[in-house]
C-alpha cells in the first residue's frame, strides 16, 4: 500500500547526525544570543548574511559531491540541519530553494558547466535562486505554462510571465519552466527548464504584497530575454520529467510540518507547569502527531539517501516514494494548522503582529500565513488526487 | 536504505500466508460466538509465531521485539481472533524476563487496567494470589494466566491456572473475551520476583504498543476493503471511486493508515533499543487511536449501508478498531501522561526530548 519495504522499526539517526545536531544547536544558540536574526513564522525569511554564515559551515548543499562545494554527507544529516533551523525559525529563504530544489536538479540533469558555475556558489551561500513555475493561468496545472522560448543563434529568447515567485526581488537567478515546442497534444512534452539571470535585460520583477503587507511574492515578466545555450538545464523537451523527478524530497521534508512548530514550544512555555486536563490532552496529542509525522519524513529521507558509494549525490532513483511524500505534505500542513487552533483555544488573547511578546507575535504570524502551506508545493486537493490514484489504480 | 532484513521478510511472509489461509469470514463469525479460534491458535503455535521475541532458552522462538511487532501488524490486518499479543509480547516477556519458563498454550496477562491489583502472599513455601481483575483479555480461553502481583518485598510474576479463578465472562465491542477474574488465594504454579525492567509501567507500555500494532494492521485492512468496494460499486452510472468526493476521503484514509503503521512500528524499534519508550509508545497509541476513529468512519461511509451489516466483513475490522483504541489507555490517557512530562521538563526541553536519540 504505502511505504512498502520500509522498516520503520529500524529507523535511527547515526552518531554522526547526532554530533552534527549539537554543532548546529550550538551555532543557533550563539546566533540567537547575539540577536543575529529575529525569528518570524509564516514566511520563510530571506537573510543573505545568515545564509553566508550557514554556507561557511558547510550546511548548504551538504549532501552534494565535494567537487561541487558539497560535503558528501547523508540525507539524514541534512534532515537534522533542516529541522534544527525550523525549530528556531531561522531565516533560510536565501538558500532554501538552492539547497532543496535547484541543487538536486542541477546534480541530476545539469551540465558540468552549470554544476561548476552554480553549485559551489549556492553551497557557499553566495548565490540565491528562486523558482519560476506558476503563471497567471497556470497554478496547480503546471503543465499548462505558456511562457515560451524561441530558438535563436547561441540560445533562446524567452517571453512570458511568472507569478508567486518567492524572493525573486532578492535572488540572483531563477529556474524557468517554459514551452520550447508547440503543444502537440501531449502537454508534458515540449517543456524545458532554463536558468535565467534575474539581472538579464528584459526581466522585470514586481512585488505582490501579502495580506499582512509583507513582501515575499513577486510577479516576474520576461520580455524577449536572451538565455544562452549553456543555461539550459538538462535536455530541451524534458522539462516536465525533470521538474517532477525531485518531488519526493521536496514534499516530505520537515519544512512541510514544522513551520508553526516554534509556536507550539511557546505555547508550552505560556501554559507553564500547572495546566488543566484540556491543555494536557491537546499538547500530548500534538506531540504524538509531530512524532509520527517525523518518523514518516525520516523514513523517506533515509530511503532516498544515495549512500556513501554514490558519485552523483542525487536521490536514489530506484525508490519511488512520491505518493508517500504527498501523504507527508498533506498531513503535515494540516498538523501545522492544528497547532495554531490549539493555541488559540487554550490561551485566550487577541493576536497581535506588533506585540513585543514572542508568543503573541508568533500566533498572529501563523494565523495570517495559515492558508499558504496547503497551497504551495502542491495543493491538498492535488495531493489527495495523486494519493487516491495510487490506491484505486486507473478506474474505467 | 532501510529495508527489512531477510529474517524479518521470511517471518512476514509466513505470517501473511498463515493468516490469509486460516482467517476468513467463517472463522471470524465462529470466533464471535466462541470467543476465539482454537484451530487458528494451534496452527500459530506450530509455526512458533506466538513466542517471537521470547528467548529460546525460556521456551520462546527467539527474535526481536520488532520481529514480534511485524507479526502483530499482520495479525491485526487479518483481525486474528487469538491472544497473540498477550502470549508473547506481554505474558511471555514477563515470564522470560523473570527467569521463568513460558508454558505452552495461549496466555492471558494481568493487570490490564491501572486500577486492578493482585496481592501475592507466601503460604507454606508457595505463592498465593488474591485480587479482583475487572477486565482480563482472553482469560476464559487461556490455558494460563500470567499475573504481575504485589508481593511483600516487591513485584512478583506468577503463572496461575484460570480454572482455579472465578471468571465472569465479558467481551469487548468485537466480542473478544475481556473477562472479570477473581483470585481468592489461588496457588501459583510458578512464580518469581519480577525480573529487571518488569513493572506495571512497562507492562502498560507494552500493552499499548501491542494495541497500536493491531490497530495499524486493522486500519490497513479497512482501507483495503474500502478501496475494493470503491473500485466495484456503481452508482449514477459510474464506479464510486471515480467520484472526487470519494477519492479525497480515501486519500485521507490512506494517510491515516500509513501514519498508524509508521508510528506503531517505529515505537517497537524505539522500545527495543531502549530509547524514550514513553514518547514513542504514547505517540503510537494516540496516533493509531486517532487514525482508528477517522479510518473506521471513512470505511463505513464509503461502503454505505452494506458495511454495517452482520454478514459483510467490514464490521469485524471496525468493531476491533473501536475496541482496541480504548485498551491499555486511550488517546486522552496517553496524551495527558505525555503532556505532564512535557510540563515538568519545561518548554526548552521539548525539542531536545523530541529529537533525543
Amino acid at each position: 500500500m504505502f511505504f512498502e519495504n520500509v522498516d520503520f522499526s529500524a529507523i535511527e539517526l547515526p552518531p554522526t547526525a547526532l554530533k552534527l545536531r549539537e554543532e548546529v544547536r550550538a551555532f543557533l544558540t550563539a546566533e540567537t544570543a547575539a540577536g543575529a536574526f529575529t525569528p518570524h513564522l509564516g514566511h520563510s525569511e530571506f537573510d543573505a548574511g545568515f545564509t553566508r554564515r550557514i554556507g561557511a559551515r558547510g550546511w548548504i548543499g551538504m549532501t552534494w559531491p565535494r567537487r561541487y562545494g558539497g560535503q558528501e554527507r547523508s540525507y539524514l544529516e541534512r534532515f537534522v540541519v533542516t529541522e534544527e533551523m525550523l525549530a528556531v525559525a531561522a531565516p533560510c529563504a536565501a538558500h532554501w530553494f538552492g539547497d532543496r530544489q535547484i541543487g538536486p536538479s542541477l546534480l541530476r540533469h545539469g551540465s558540468d558547466y552549470l554544476k561548476e558555475r552554480f553549485l559551489p556558489a549556492i553551497a557557499r551561500g553566495e548565490c540565491s535562486f528562486a523558482l519560476g513555475m506558476s503563471e497567471p493561468g497556470s497554478g496547480s496545472d503546471l503543465a499548462s505554462v505558456r511562457t515560451r522560448a524561441e530558438r535563436v543563434a547561441g540560445g533562446w529568447r524567452v517571453t512570458g510571465q511568472k507569478v508567486w515567485t518567492s524572493w525573486a526581488h532578492k535572488a540572483h537567478a531563477f529556474f524557468v519552466l517554459c514551452r520550447t515546442a508547440p503543444d502537440t497534444g501531449n502537454r508534458h512534452e515540449g517543456l524545458s527548464q532554463l536558468v535565467v539571470d534575474l539581472k538579464s535585460p528584459g526581466v522585470t520583477v514586481r512585488p505582490i504584497a501579502f495580506m499582512d503587507g509583507r513582501q515575499s511574492f513577486n510577479e516576474v515578466f520576461l520580455d524577449d530575454v536572451f538565455v544562452p545555450d549553456e543555461l539550459v538545464v538538462g535536455e530541451i523537451g524534458q522539462g516536465w520529467k525533470q521538474v517532477t523527478s525531485e518531488l519526493a524530497l521536496e514534499r516530505s521534508g520537515p519544512e512541510r510540518y514544522m513551520t508553526t512548530f516554534p509556536l507550539l514550544v511557546e505555547l508550552i512555555r505560556r501554559l507553564g507547569p500547572e495546566t488543566d486536563a484540556r491543555a494536557q490532552e491537546t499538547v500530548g496529542r500534538l506531540t504524538a502527531r509531530f512524532w509520527s509525522l517525523r518518523r514518516m519524513s525520516l523514513a523517506i529521507a533515509l530511503a532516498l539517501d544515495p549512500g556513501a558509494d554514490s558519485e552523483a549525490g542525487t536521490a536514489r532513483a530506484s525508490v519511488d516514494l512520491g505518493t508517500e511524500a504527498a501523504l507527508v505534505k498533506d498531513m503535515g500542513t494540516f498538523f501545522e494548522r492544528e497547532i495554531i487552533d490549539a493555541t488559540r483555544l487554550l490561551v485566550e488573547l487577541e493576536p497581535s503582529a506588533e506585540s513585543s511578546d514572542r508568543f503573541e507575535r508568533y500566533l498572529a504570524e501563523t494565523i495570517v500565513c495559515a492558508p499558504l502551506s496547503t497551497v504551495r508545493g502542491g495543493t491538498t486537493q492535488v495531493l489527495r488526487t495523486l494519493i487516491a490514484r495510487r490506491l484505486l489504480g486507473a478506474l474505467k | 536504505m532501510n529495508t527489512p532484513n531477510d529474517v524479518r521478510l521470511m517471518l512476514l511472509e509466513s505470517a501473511t500466508r498463515l493468516f490469509s489461509e486460516q482467517v476468513n469470514d467463517k472463522v471470524l463469525a465462529a470466533a464471535k460466538r466462541d470467543g476465539w479460534s482454537a484451530s487458528l491458535w494451534q496452527t500459530l503455535e506450530q509455526a512458533q509465531l506466538p513466542l517471537v521475541s521470547i528467548p529460546e532458552e525460556a521456551g520462546g522462538a527467539g527474535g526481536t521485539l520488532s520481529d514480534a511487532a511485524a507479526v502483530l501488524r499482520v495479525a491485526g490486518r487479518h483481525t486474528a481472533p487469538v491472544p497473540l499479543a498477550e502470549t508473547g509480547m506481554l505474558a511471555g516477556w514477563m515470564l522470560a524476563a523473570s527467569g521463568l519458563t513460558v508454558p505452552p498454550g495461549a496466555l492471558a496477562v494481568a493487570p490490564a487496567l491501572d486500577a486492578d491489583r493482585v496481592v501475592a502472599r507466601r503460604r507454606s513455601g508457595a505463592w498465593q494470589l488474591s485480587g479482583t481483575l475487572a477486565r482480563v483479555p482472553w482469560a476464559r480461553i487461556a490455558s494460563r494466566l500470567v499475573v504481575l502481583a504485589e508481593g511483600p518485598d516487591g513485584a512478583i510474576v506468577a503463572c496461575v491456572d484460570p480454572a482455579r479463578c472465578r471468571i465472569t465472562p465479558h467481551a469487548n465491542l468485537a466480542g473478544e473475551p475481556r473477562d472479570e477474574v477473581a483470585l481468592e488465594g489461588v496457588a501459583a504454579e510458578a512464580a518469581a520476583p519480577a525480573g529487571a525492567g518488569v513493572d506495571r509501567d512497562t507492562l502498560r507500555l507494552r500493552g499499548a504498543l501491542s494495541r497500536s500494532l493491531l490497530l495499524a494492521g486493522a486500519l490497513e485492512r479497512a482501507l483495503e476493503l474500502a478501496v475494493e468496494y470503491a473500485q466495484q460499486r456503481v452508482q449514477f452510472g459510474r464506479k464510486i471511486g471515480q467520484f472526487q468526493a470519494i477519492q479525497q476521503e480515501l486519500a485521507r484514509f490512506g494517510g491515516e493508515s500509513a501514519v498508524a503503521v509508521a508510528s506503531a512500528l517505529s515505537a517497537a524499534g524505539v522500545m527495543e533499543r531502549g530509547g524514550d519508550a514513553l514518547l514513542a509508545v504514547a505517540s503510537a497509541k494516540i496516533r493509531t487511536a486517532d487514525a482508528a476513529r477517522e479510518g473506521a468512519l471513512i470505511a463505513h461511509q464509503v461502503h454505505g449501508a452494506i458495511g454495517v451489516t452482520n454478514e459483510y466483513a467490514l464490521h469485524h475490522v471496525t468493531l476491533r478498531l473501536w475496541a482496541w483504541r480504548e485498551e491499555f489507555g486511550n488517546e486522552a490517557h496517553w496524551a495527558m501522561r505525555l503532556a505532564r512530562r512535557t510540563q515538568q521538563q519545561g518548554a526548552d526541553a521539548f525539542w531536545p526530548t523530541l529529537t533525543a536519540a
